[in-house]
């Protein structure tokens, strides 16, 4: 099953770069050399699967409780611009890398936070979809990004839509230092493994399982189910927030207007894959950012459009999930 | 800047203009959800409609086929998400966001593969506006509603004819039924399944016609995130107007008018940076979608798929 979706999107993946006339063959190549073959390239999956990995679990946090936060991406921007306004002010005062990255982090996942809860807000006050708020929130902050970049903290010395670099002391510590891979896939698998302990170990977690499964169970059952939604809605949202400072921190060191290249659907698309499980988030996200990765250097080398890397990842999905539901209806005959 | 500035007929105009394609596309998903599906593939949808509109009118040179290509291309997506929800009894969400993403990411790779990168892109003729002999000399009126482009009217129409349609048929009352009540609309030998289907098909036609508008209408050319969040102010638009043709239209209008005149602000207030002039727009459908949500009522079967077998 997982091998038809893959077949039918490698495809569709060849089709297109014929069409672009190049050899599918040598692109290839290149693009697994420059994801899993090198150094380089494992660097670049990890930093890929950082956000990707943050992103799904804030989805799913969401999809447990009920409710679907599809504000990913806006959450990512808040988070870079609330991470690097913090690196740009503390840049005066000198302090060591120690106290400079949690500074820069939390602030990333506080803005996050506050940004998902003006949709929670809306949702739990006058019952407003999250979904639509959340989108529409999206611009907002990409408006605000695009804002800051070519207005206020615009570097006239860059020539392009980018802000002043923050302080060295700011920057994450390097894992693979020849790739340059940063050690926020440590953090992100470790809030993965945090978030399986919280959901599946802890009371709260069963209570917005229970909310989840159930609203109306769960509310006769005296859970507060508001409360429990705007919980979960808003630690995923410091999530988010907090893979923007990531991205901030560690890959970008500044902030940019193409600080997520749509990370957040790609999020959606491997939340739906890992059935909103954690752990299985890890291993999925990974997979997705080779794919990332990949097409990174497809676009390099043939010219691929960068969203392209979309329908790769969405056609992956419907065919499982039509595989699968396929299978259930077949099931239920043999009884 | 007196009161005039707000109703000045420039801004009304510009208003029934940029509505245009939100009125076609929340007629399309007021259609959809009225038989029980709800799709929120709206925004693939239109950017899907709005390149394969675009291109196929650039490469033949003749809009009315890049109309109709746009409608076939969006049809096949409703065609997947109705395989998938009414058939498999998939989750209309999941699919329906996959399906989103899967449109995003298809235009854009469409358009790269037929036109390649260019320094100037490509451009096509927008629909001219199009003055109604009688009805344009009128006072008031005259002015802003009747000097839009020819889509414009004819979209206002597809409103009048969907009312009709959906308040004043047997068909109609059957798509209402079966997105009320699918089970008790089969024993009574509505077809559900074919029902939903055909309106998945015609709405998602309707929503691809109105992702095309956007190239013929506004730019005149395609560029990538062209849709802009449109799809998604459509299906709150069929919220705001509480699944009934008209009160879309009287939405899709506010938000055309909170479109036009934010231009018109961004023209006259220098010292605000136009960013923020551009995010207006979305702050103003989240502040509506207040007002949206308060005792909406949905169909009773919406994103519930019907399953025939199973036991009441």
């Amino acid at each position: 099953m997982y091998v038809a979706a893959l077949a039918a999107a490698l495809a569709i993946n060849t089709l297109v770069i014929a069409i672009l006339r190049h050899d599918p063959w040598v692109a290839y190549k290149t693009a697994l050399n420059d994801s899993l073959g090198s150094i380089g390239g494992f660097a670049q999956t990890l930093n890929r699967m950082t956000p990707l990995l943050l992103v799904a679990i804030t989805f799913s946090l969401s999809r447990q409780v009920g409710l679907a936060n599809i504000g990913m991406d806006g959450q990512i921007y808040v988070g870079g611009v609330l991470a690097t306004g913090i690196g740009l002010s503390l840049a005066p005062a000198g302090l060591p890398a120690w106290q400079m990255v949690p500074l820069v982090l939390a602030g990333g996942a506080m803005a996050g936070a506050a940004f998902v809860l003006i949709a929670g807000v809306l949702r739990a006050a006058w019952g407003v979809s999250e979904i639509f708020t959340t989108v529409m929130l999206n611009f907002v902050a990409a408006y605000l990004v695009e804002f800051l970049c070519t207005g206020p903290w615009n570097d006239p010395t860059a020539g392009e839509a980018i802000t002043y670099p923050i302080p060295r002391t700011a920057a994450l510590p390097m894992l693979i230092t020849r790739g340059g891979a940063h050690t926020g896939v440590l953090l992100a698998c470790a809030v993965a493994v945090l978030t399986w302990g919280l959901l599946y170990r802890t009371v709260p977690g069963y209570e917005m399982r229970a909310v989840g499964a159930n609203a109306r169970a769960a509310l006769i059952a005296g859970i507060g189910v508001t409360r429990v939604q705007l919980i979960a809605l808003t630690l995923g949202g410091g999530l988010s927030g907090l893979a923007g400072a990531i991205e901030v921190a560690g890959v970008h060191e500044r902030l940019l207007v193409g600080l997520t290249p749509g990370y957040g659907f790609m999020g959606i698309l491997v939340a739906v894959l890992a059935r909103y499980h954690p752990l299985v988030l890890i291993p999925v996200s990974f997979a997705f950012a080779v794919l990332v990765a990949g097409s990174d250097s497809l676009q390099r080398t043939v010219g691929f459009p960068a969203s392209a890397v979309f329908l790769v990842q969405a056609l992956v999905v419907i065919v499982i999930m039509v595989v699968e539901a396929l299978r259930a209806r077949r099931e239920r005959y043999v009884i | 800047m007196g009161w005039q500035f707000f109703f000045d007929p420039e801004v009304l105009r510009q208003m029934v203009f940029v509505a245009t394609p939100l009125v076609l596309a929340a007629q399309g998903e007021l259609l959809i959800q009225r038989s029980g599906i709800l799709n929120v593939s709206i925004e693939g949808m239109m950017a899907l409609g709005a390149v394969v509109g675009f291109l196929v009118a650039y490469v033949t040179g003749a809009k009315l086929f890049g109309l109709v290509a746009a409608a076939l291309a969006a049809a096949i997506l409703g065609l997947v998400l109705g395989y998938a929800a009414i058939t498999l009894h998939a989750p209309q969400l999941t699919i329906g966001l996959a399906l989103f993403i899967l449109g995003t990411g298809l235009s854009s790779l469409l358009y790269r593969m037929v036109i390649g990168l260019r320094f100037l892109p490509p451009m096509i003729a927008t629909f001219p506006a199009v003055e109604v002999p009688v009805l344009s000399e009128l006072p008031i009126v005259g002015r802003w509603l009747f000097r839009v482009p020819a889509p414009s009217y004819v979209v206002i129409g597809v409103v009048a004819i969907m009312h009709l349609f959906l308040f004043h048929t047997t068909i109609g009352l059957r798509v209402r039924a079966t997105g009320e009540n699918p089970r008790c609309a089969d024993s009574l030998g509505i077809p559900v399944t074919r029902l939903r289907y055909a309106c998945l098909m015609i709405g998602g036609m309707l929503i691809g016609v109105a992702g095309a508008l956007l190239p013929m209408m506004l730019t005149g050319t395609y560029s990538e995130g062209m849709v802009g969040g449109r799809g998604w102010i459509s299906l709150m638009l069929v919220i705001l107007g509480r699944w009934v043709p008209f009160g879309t239209l009287m939405g899709a209008w506010l938000f055309g008018y909170v479109d036009a005149l934010q231009y018109r602000l961004g023209l006259t207030i220098q010292t605000v940076p136009p960013q923020f002039m551009l995010m207006l727009p979305y702050v103003f459908v989240v502040l509506v979608a207040i007002r949206a949500y308060r005792g909406a009522q949905a169909p009773q079967a919406l994103l519930k798929p019907y399953d025939r077998e199973a036991r009441a």
